[in-house]
């Protein structure tokens, strides 16, 4: 029989170097035999570009049965899409890799949004807000207290971001000192966050912003749209963060076993209370671009994004039981998400089938990163 | 070599995916509506809907529809997706009527025909076909029936109304309606009405009721912005007695608006006084007839709002209108 074209394989009579060009002269295995595919699918598999391969994959693979995918217009609107959605998930992260959770990030935007149009709103309807609250101190028909004003949109901004940050800081707090769980510290937070962003405008939605606050979410500086300079920003800042600082490493050493950090000297409660901090920064921080691109304030902004935005993580495999995540796994699992959701679309699938199909894709990627893990402790 | 020729195969690939010839169009291409939905959650939106979607569909147009789950991003996104695929119209039932301006300018931008069901844009901002109830005078209709069957009691009575989400046009405009009688008859009320939030779930709106109920047990006249909240005082007013047919002692004066299936029965069997009615059918004609003569007519961006004036259906006039109510329609079987 001509071992030509058998590879060797354990145990195989002829030694390790059976098959070996160099020492039996005869030619390697070909690219596409079995042994090949399988060491190029589980170097895929382990690889953390895996998500990204995944992505193009699926771009491949559908191109042809949708041709609009690759339209310039239908990939302009994915790539807007992204950007708001990878700020949020970005502060998500660092909270995933203490082995924590923010449930509260979705109620955070939505209080930002309402806190920064009230103070920019240029008019309001008394009609629609003489009963709230705020009517008659912050809010009159002329609009809010910043109305006008030249620093009017980099105060209100300043100030959703310093809110957002707040109530993370409260989350942490909550969380690291008292040692309270965190999902029902963020669970709670949720709930009154939520119930103060509707309370606040009696649960209107505030128009009539000025174009120097939309533009936040539509605008571009040069050929380069804001929310991606905003987004790619971020990433770069939350992975030097993470990759470069002394913060970053003992993120992920709180992470990975907190007792010990402790133990070695780790401020182990300061570091998971900036986790939940830069979360609820990031939260705030994609409330301005929403907002900017709804053009509103809305009390209800993000309510139902919560699965998208932990699903984006789950999926890139940032690990719901710490010590492991990256940026560029996040940015990678949120383009899938967003690819995933756009071509769905397209198909003109029913909702609910949208959701079915988000949901298995989520619980796959979990059950993938476990095998993912097993594969590279056995490799090891 | 082979891995380079490999590299060069995959590349070609990506290459022609990304410049493969479109299939050329078929000539006679069905035009194509988008459908835009902010939920099915009531009979009102799933009659509507489904009156929509058939006419269009009768009409030969090929109909795109996409649920938001009335989540206002989704609605923007779909949207956005579904105008990158030219289609020749769009009608939505927004989230809302902030939403449906933010909508209607990327419409207008992408000069497509731009259509708005039964929810008002909350400003003229944008360019659009507009189909909208009269909430206030069908309100106001509704609740001065119950004001008249008010006064024959002799007495004055406890008024309450149970609120939609006011971030909808038509939740504020029932308001007003409702708000109008309680100005025309002002001695004919214990004190102030009685608000009681709902923002258009059943949820909030039977916690709400309870505890109203709880506070002010005497509210003997109650006015519901929505016909889809029935079930909800029914099973907030049983309990306590008071889910009584008229002219029994404990009868509390009941209004809605809507029209809804709930609604017929229950003035059918006496429960409810009246309800303002929304001719659901013949808005659905009036903006799929709006659309598709812009489409035919290749307007980019037309603009026309249309009122439907409605009526209230009363059990003074049930038996000479309730066909005309659309719940009652679909009742019969009709």
């Amino acid at each position: 029989m001509s071992t030509e074209s058998r590879p060797a394989e354990p145990g195989d009579a002829r030694g390790p170097h059976a098959g070996s060009d160099a020492l039996v002269g005869h030619r390697p295995a070909a690219w596409w035999s079995r042994a090949r595919l399988m060491k190029l699918g589980r170097t895929a598999l382990l690889s953390e570009y895996f998500v990204l391969y995944l992505s193009f994959l699926y771009m491949l693979v559908l191109g042809p049965f949708l041709p609009q995918l690759f339209a310039t217009q239908n990939l302009a609107d994915m790539v807007s899409n992204i950007w708001p959605l990878l700020v949020v998930a970005i502060g998500q992260n660092f909270v995933l890799i203490t082995a924590g959770i923010d449930l509260s990030q979705t109620s955070n935007m939505a209080l930002t949004s309402v806190i920064g149009a009230v103070l920019v709103v240029t008019a309001c309807d008394p009609v629609l807000f003489s009963k709230c609250p705020l009517w008659g101190t912050l809010l009159t028909e002329h609009g809010g207290p910043l109305a006008g004003m030249a620093l009017g949109v980099p105060i209100a901004v300043l100030t959703m971001l310093v809110i957002g940050s707040l109530i993370g800081w409260i989350n942490g707090v909550a969380v690291a000192r008292f040692k309270m769980p965190a999902f029902m510290v963020t669970l709670v937070s949720m709930m009154f966050f939520s119930a103060v962003a509707i309370y606040l405008p009696k649960s209107e939605n505030i128009q009539n912003l000025p174009h120097a606050f939309v533009v936040l979410g539509k605008g571009s500086i040069g050929p380069v749209p804001i929310p991606l300079l905003v987004g790619v920003g971020v990433a770069i800042g939350a992975h030097l963060l993470l990759s470069r600082t002394l913060f970053g490493r003992r993120l992920y050493a709180v992470g990975t076993n907190p007792v010990a950090s402790t133990i070695s000297g780790i401020p182990t409660a300061r570091i998971i209370t900036q986790a939940y901090v830069l979360a609820g920064f990031c939260a705030a921080l994609a409330s301005v671009l929403y907002s900017a691109r709804l053009e509103m304030g809305r009390p209800t902004l993000a309510r139902t994004q919560f699965i998208d935005i932990v699903g984006a993580n789950v999926i890139a495999g940032v690990s719901l039981s710490g010590g492991k995540g990256k940026i560029t796994w996040t940015a990678f699992g949120v383009i899938f998400f967003v690819l995933l959701a756009n071509t769905l679309n397209l198909l003109d699938l029913p909702f609910y089938t949208i959701d079915i199909v988000k949901g298995l894709v989520i619980f796959g990627a979990a059950f993938l990163d476990v095998m993912r893990t097993r594969a590279a402790a056995q490799s090891h | 070599m082979k891995f380079r020729i490999s590299l060069l195969v995959a590349a070609g690939l990506l290459v022609g995916a990304l410049t493969l010839p479109r299939p050329a169009q078929a000539a006679n291409k069905k035009l194509t509506i988008a459908f835009s939905f902010q939920d099915l959650e009531t009979e009102f939106w799933v009659a509507g809907h489904k009156a929509i979607a058939e006419t269009l569909a009768k009409r030969g147009f090929k109909v795109i529809e996409k649920n938001c789950s009335k989540d206002a991003n989704l609605q923007l996104e779909q949207v956005k997706g579904l105008l990158t695929q030219n289609v020749d119209g769009v009608i939505i039932i927004p989230v809302d009527g902030e939403l449906a301006v933010t909508i209607g300018k990327l419409a207008n931008q992408a000069q497509i025909p731009y259509g708005v069901f039964n929810r008002p844009p909350s400003n003229k901002d944008a360019k659009a076909l507009v189909v909208v109830a009269d909430n206030r005078k069908i309100a106001a209709d509704a609740v001065d029936y119950m004001a008249q069957q008010a006064k024959k009691l002799g007495r004055k009575v406890t008024p309450a109304i149970m609120v939609g989400d006011l971030g909808d046009p038509n939740a504020v405009g029932r308001r007003q309606g409702f708000y109008d009688i309680i100005e025309k008859y002002p001695d004919l009320w214990t004190g102030k009405p009685i608000e009681i939030p709902t923002k258009w779930d059943a949820n909030v709106g039977l916690q709400n009721l309870q505890s109203a109920v709880q506070a002010n047990p005497n509210i003997d006249f109650l006015f519901t912005s929505s016909d889809f909240l029935f079930p909800v005082i029914k099973s907030v007013l049983a309990p306590l007695g008071k889910w009584e047919k008229s002219g029994s002692k404990e009868h509390v004066i009941l209004g809605g608006l809507d029209g809804d299936k709930t609604a017929c029965g229950l003035i059918r069997d006496g429960y409810l006084d009246s309800t303002g009615v929304q001719n659901l059918f013949a808005e659905a004609e009036m903006i799929t007839d709006a659309i598709t003569a812009s489409v035919s007519a290749s307007e980019k961006t037309p603009e026309k709002w249309m009122d439907d004036h409605g009526f209230a259906l009363t059990q003074a006039n049930f038996k000479q209108r309730h066909l005309d109510m659309w719940g009652c329609r679909l009742l019969e079987g009709k």
